[in-house]
């Protein structure tokens, strides 16, 4: 219905197109082309919410270590500025060099220290905010005020899909994170993008389940449904809303048979169950998304983030820092055995892996015998593996204590144009018109950082 | 002439071809090439052809060649660009001769007009190449800004002649069909009578008509059945609750605060029945404006409502409108969260009323519009003193006290109560006294404690407040940075519209408010305002043809789709506003017209050559129906819609893994009674953080930002939830109820009534063929499966399909 007109040029009737106000293009999730070659094809996105210590984990800080108790000054403490006395807190996990490439991690995750190789470290993050709310939704959206879409919405929206069986983009969590829903959704961008969410246990997909007895009895149905819909759509000239209509019910078929599919773990061997650390018949924990994540990355699926636990009893660690570890253990192993796995089917090389959090946390505290730490967003720590990143690194620097960025600041927005140039986009191209200007994911900030890639 | 009349003349002429720019009318062009010839030529000559000859033609610009003003009028880049440098003042540059003041607007406004023209006759390259124009840096309004259509006030057009005998009978089919004459092209022939039906139904009333209205109709198609079933339909209460939703997508209405904890908003419903009914009564739309902007001074100061009177309670409710915005209850800065949520204000009071972006200026001035940062603060001070939510977290110093409800009764209402209550207690206090027993005492002491309730309970309203008659301060903040205020602001409507500044009658020192809010509404809700009613019927006149006049109905900027046909939305906004602003009555003149009541097939090659988009309309479009409309539509179809109107919201029962979704699963979520879930659609609770999953699939509302054009996709998950989702299931099997109650004993009966309830038609032959077979096929099949009641099942999956093809959820 659009484009084509001679009386309506090109760039209006795709703005129209664009605003919605004219049919959207017939099938939005139609691979589309990259802007240039790119180094991954696909995303796995590991999200650990609440806040991940990064002075206990990927970034050692012996200063810190050799001056705990020890009383610093501080110009802004949980969102609020002034001057603050503070105390240095111990780290809580020892650090020692690993791997080939001798970066030294903590014992916090002695399972992922083991693939430090294959990791490029990020030890300078910044985020632009100290509440989990606003510093969940920047990391996923760019945007750390509105509801914008996510990351993954951009990519689907950007590239489109391999496997018309699957969702573009996948999320799967236990809980609801920060922020809820937002974090997966399309926003503005067409519904198509939005992040399907997939809750561990028995019924992972909702509507996913056919009402029709059989798979048969249902082919029936659909095949007559299709009968009424092709006559129709015969005293109509060929349109593209009609028919797209009539494919999506195809595609919903295809989804109820593959979707299971998905979710069927019996076909796995042993040895590779044993690589995640899951039990055999569970869907608990982190280690089932992990390999459901493979699972969905082998079947061309373009996004898919697994978040780790939700908006409480996650790494949000006041009280006691101490708290990391059963949360540590739960994820752990689990991801270096995806890590493992991807690399052992050939996959690490075009799937980029990222694994980050909110905001890390402080590296003090107002009183000296605190067991906690409060929320960090000044300097912080992640990682990406694969894809064209730069194995067995570390990038940026903070400072001393690990209060500020000391060197190489990667800001959210430089991290999401990296991950964009790497999955093929120039992130200052995608771009999709709204409300009368045109909106990026990374607003009007972001560098790609050319560090962190081949 | 003299230089002044000159420029007079010329913008006298430029507004009038402005008028005729959605014809791209060649009538103008003589005109025009004369004007090019005598009056820009030589200036041209003057000032530009010393470089720019075809011998030395500098930066590759050929002006000699273009002396020819038929040439002229096919170069729209060469004069865009020339504007463009001409008025940032690059060109001439400043080594050469310079032209005077009135010489660069003659040259400005004729090179602007041209430039209009060519871009409507030749609009490949035309006013979208390259996207909008951005604005220099430094803010100065032009003589173009200010010529700018949407800006320009509304005048009633000639009706073009019609050369047909007889001539429409409707103006805006003489609107339409001029604009086809100009592409060769004629309008479609009619809908059937069937289409006709379906199609009033689902505009008016978001439901599909019964069977026997449709046949009805087939009988005695004429124009008087026509107007009497619009009539019939306007009248229907359903009719509010179709177009009060639309007004809700563009308030961003939801019941919820959003963020983290999506706290209730108490009472927000009672806006949404307010919108509901102000739509049934055909409530004119000035007033309805007003009494969301500033009812409750309306209200306090007797404004021609009555104390205590529906007119009063509906003024009070009306500015529940000020607090529907999205509210973050633990913020970073309590000063910025002030400013957002005034933003969230100033944003969608911009967009639903004026179709501008003026939230566009709040950190810089617009980049496309002529609207300045000076003027978003201006117009931000009118609503600066609204008196927030209040805050869990204090501190900062941002934020009001959090008086978001008020209770709906008058003073002399609540002293009586007052007094009423004070006697109860003390008649209940005496009592006690003289308790005889210990039973006694208990009983009489729960007495007090009920003596004590306010007796009846007050209803309360989602309301505005203010704090007094004195205004805030308002300062232009430095990109936006509420820390980092510059020069203070008055109240004042945008520049570009050159209006005086607006002035306020001194305030008593007991008032409630500042007043402001009644200025702002009385100008927006002004006849003489440009955009209001032209935004108002472009919206009225995209929900009846799938597409606005002008495409962007929430942007009639710079960053918008120019009218595709101005003189008729110019036509359309004059009758609106001569009607007493009646949307009702819009609707008669638009569907009474043939423009709207043509066939939507595209059968017609040649049209589909020349204008596939039917952008000059030759056609009606086909629409598919919103979400809340698929929805209700299964409910009618099925029989089992709740027709019961408003009050407090729906919660429908949701599998539990989509309230796992939510921060804490199934808070403030109590299912409602089963009968209560069946209601129409716009009763559901619309919560920020979970959205009823069927509604959201399908296109809902994004509920955080003005929605003027839903999106429309198409996708698998949409499927799955149609095919799957139980509230389907329980419609596809009581519509299979239905039709054995209805349709008799046989089989083929009961396919025709299905079909005569979902698709409002009888089934052909293929179809009942096909219907037949699947219903013998699958009994067959569910037997040899050995499911139980095979019959039962082969129906249902019959039903359920039925219920889920395109032809029920597209309007012809």
């Amino acid at each position: 219905m659009v484009g084509g007109s001679v009386l309506l040029p090109g760039l209006v009737s795709q703005l129209i197109a664009e605003d919605g106000a004219r049919s959207a293009p017939v099938d939005p999730l139609l691979p589309r082309a990259p802007h240039f070659t790119p180094k991954a094809k696909r995303v796995i996105f590991l999200y650990m919410s609440g806040g991940v210590s990064h002075v206990d984990s990927w970034d050692p800080k012996p200063k810190l270590f050799a001056d705990a108790g020890k009383s610093i000054s501080v110009d802004e403490f949980q969102g609020r500025k002034g001057d603050f006395k503070m105390f240095a807190k111990r780290p809580q996990w020892k650090f020692s060099p690993h791997g080939r490439c001798g970066t030294e991690v903590s014992d916090l995750f002695p399972h992922m220290a083991g693939c430090v190789d294959d990791l490029c470290v990020i030890r300078s993050m910044k985020s632009d905010h100290t509440n989990h709310y606003e510093a969940t939704l920047g990391i996923h959206t760019g945007s750390f005020t509105f509801a914008r879409p996510s990351i993954g919405s951009w990519l689907s929206y950007g590239l489109g899909t391999v496997n018309r069986n699957l969702p573009s983009f996948i999320v799967i969590a236990p809980k609801s994170p920060y922020a809820g829903g937002q974090v997966w959704a399309s926003d503005f961008l067409p519904g198509a993008h939005q992040g399907t969410l997939v809750l561990p246990g028995a019924e992972p997909v909702a509507n996913i389940k056919r009402r029709a007895a059989t798979g048969r009895l249902q082919e029936l149905e659909l095949a007559a449904m299709a009968k009424l819909n092709r006559q129709h759509l015969a005293t109509r000239v060929d349109d593209p809303l009609l028919n797209a209509r009539i494919k999506s019910f195809e595609t919903a078929f295809g989804m109820q048979a593959e979707m299971p599919e998905v979710f069927d773990l019996s076909k796995e061997s042993d040895a590779t169950l044993q690589l995640y650390g899951l039990a055999r018949g569970s869907t608990q924990g982190f280690a089932w998304q992990c390999l459901v994540a493979r699972r969905l990355a082998e079947r061309g699926v373009r996004f898919v983030e697994l978040i780790d636990v939700g908006s409480s009893d996650n790494w949000d660690a006041h009280g006691d820092m101490l708290t990391h570890t059963p949360l540590a253990r739960n994820v752990d192993r689990p991801i270096a055995g995806l890590l493992r796995d991807l690399k052992s089917r050939g996959m690490l090389d075009d799937t980029l892996v990222v694994w980050t959090t909110e905001f890390g946390r402080t590296p003090f505290n107002n009183s000296a015998d605190a067991r906690g730490r409060e929320h960090h967003h000044w300097v912080y720590s992640s990682w990406l593996a694969g894809g064209g990143t730069k194995p067995g690194t570390v990038y940026g620097e903070s400072d001393d204590y690990g209060i500020n960025v000391g060197k190489d600041q990667v800001h959210v927005h430089d991290l999401h144009a990296t991950i964009l140039h790497l999955m093929g986009l120039d992130h200052e191209r995608l771009t999709y018109r709204h409300t009368g200007r045109d909106y990026r994911l990374t607003d009007v900030a972001g560098n790609v950082v050319k560090g962190l890639i081949v | 002439m003299t230089g002044r009349q000159n420029l007079a003349a010329c913008f006298l002429w430029v507004m009038m071809f402005t008028l005729r720019v959605g014809a791209a009318n060649d009538d103008v062009r003589p005109a025009l090439e004369q004007n090019f010839s005598t009056r820009l030529q030589p200036l041209l000559q003057k000032y530009c052809l010393d470089c720019h000859s075809t011998e030395k033609h500098k930066g590759d610009l050929d002006l000699e060649r273009l002396r020819s003003p038929t040439v002229a009028l096919t170069q729209p880049k060469i004069w865009r660009r020339a504007i463009e440098q001409i008025t940032e003042g690059e060109m001439p540059p400043g080594k050469k001769p310079q032209p005077t003041t009135l010489e660069r607007e003659t040259l400005l406004q004729g090179l602007t007009s041209l430039l209009a023209f060519t871009s409507a006759v030749h609009p490949s390259s035309g006013a979208g190449e390259g996207g909008p124009r951005l604005r220099s840096g430094k803010f100065a309004l032009t003589a173009a800004d200010k010529s700018y259509w949407a800006f320009q006030s509304v005048h009633l057009p000639a009706v073009p002649r019609s050369t047909k005998t007889a001539g429409p009978k409707n103006a805006i089919d003489a609107f339409v069909s001029a604009d086809l004459k100009a592409g060769k092209l004629s309008m479609n022939p009619p809908a059937t009578p069937r289409e006709l039906v379906r199609r009033a139904s689902f505009d008016l009333l978001g439901l599909p008509p019964t069977p026997e209205e449709v046949a009805a109709f087939e009988k005695n198609p004429t124009d008087a059945a026509w107007e009497q079933l619009i009539d019939r339909l306007l009248v229907s209460p359903h009719y509010g609750e179709r177009w009060g939703r639309h007004w809700l997508d563009l308030v961003r209405y939801a019941e919820s605060n959003g963020y983290e904890r999506d706290g209730a908003k108490p009472n927000a419903w009672r806006y949404r029945d307010y919108v509901i009914e102000s739509c049934n009564d055909d409530k004119p739309y000035d007033r309805f404006i007003r009494e969301q902007l500033a009812g409750d001074e309306m209200a306090d100061e007797q404004l021609a409502v009555v104390a205590g009177s529906k007119e009063w309670r509906d003024a009070i409710i009306a500015t529940g409108y000020y607090r529907l915005h999205v509210w973050d209850d633990e913020p970073d800065s309590t000063v910025k969260a002030e400013f957002d949520d005034l933003d969230d204000i100033m944003v969608t009071t911009g967009t639903a009323f004026l179709g501008l972006t003026i939230g566009c200026a709040r950190c810089h001035d617009h980049k496309f519009d002529p609207i300045s940062q000076v003027d978003y603060y201006s117009m931000l001070s009118f609503v600066r003193t609204v008196d927030g939510y209040g805050l869990q977290h204090t501190g900062g110093g941002g934020r009001g006290t959090g008086k978001i409800q008020r209770v709906l009764a008058t003073r002399a209402e609540l002293e009586k109560w007052e007094s009423e209550k004070r006697q109860r207690v003390k008649e209940a206090e005496q009592r006690l006294v003289q308790a005889a027993d210990a039973e006694a005492q208990k009983r009489l002491e729960a007495e007090l404690k009920k003596a004590r309730e306010p007796m009846p309970p007050p209803d309360y309203a989602l309301a505005i407040a203010e704090n007094g008659p004195k205004p805030k301060a308002t300062h232009v903040l430095a990109r936006g940075d509420a820390f980092n205020p510059k020069a203070e602001v008055a109240p004042a409507f945008p520049a570009v519209l050159g209006l005086p500044a607006p002035t306020f009658s001194g305030r008593s020192a007991d008032a409630g408010t500042t007043g402001r809010r009644r200025v702002l509404a009385d100008w927006i809700a002004s006849p003489q305002n440009p955009l209001t009613a032209r935004v108002m019927v472009n919206r009225i006149w995209q929900k009846h043809f799938g597409v606005g006049i002008v495409p962007t109905p929430d942007d009639f900027g710079q960053t918008g789709v120019r009218p595709t046909n101005q003189p008729l939305l110019d036509y359309l906004a004059s009758e609106f506003v001569a009607s007493g602003w009646s949307v009702k009555r819009m609707h008669k003149l638009i569907m009474t017209s043939r423009a709207y009541r043509m066939s939507s097939h595209a059968d017609n090659r040649r049209a589909l050559a020349v204008d596939e988009a039917n952008t000059l309309l030759w056609r009606q479009n086909l629409r598919r129906v919103e979400a809340e409309v698929i929805r209700d539509t299964m409910l009618a179809a099925s029989g089992t819609l709740n027709p019961k109107r408003g009050g407090p919201s729906v919660f429908p029962t949701l599998p539990k893994e989509v309230h796992g979704t939510q921060d804490s699963s199934g808070k403030g979520w109590a299912d409602s009674p089963a009968e209560e879930q069946n209601r129409r659609s716009v009763y559901l609770v619309v919560k920020r953080a979970l959205k009823v999953p069927l509604l959201e699939c399908l296109d809902f509302a994004n509920s955080a930002s003005p929605v003027g054009v839903r999106p429309n996709t198409t996708t698998a998950p949409q499927a799955l939830m149609l095919l799957n989702d139980a509230f389907v299931q329980t419609q596809a099997a009581a519509l299979a109820t239905r039709i054995t109650r209805e349709g008799g004993e046989r089989t083929e009966k009961q396919i025709e009534r299905a079909f005569q309830l979902v698709l409002q038609r009888a089934p052909t032959e293929a179809e009942m063929r096909a219907s037949l077979s699947l219903l013998i096929d699958q009994r067959q099949r569910a037997a040899a499966e050995r499911a139980p009641d095979p019959s039962r099942v082969a129906l249902n999956s019959f039903c359920r399909g039925l219920l889920n093809v395109n032809e029920m959820i597209y309007v012809d």
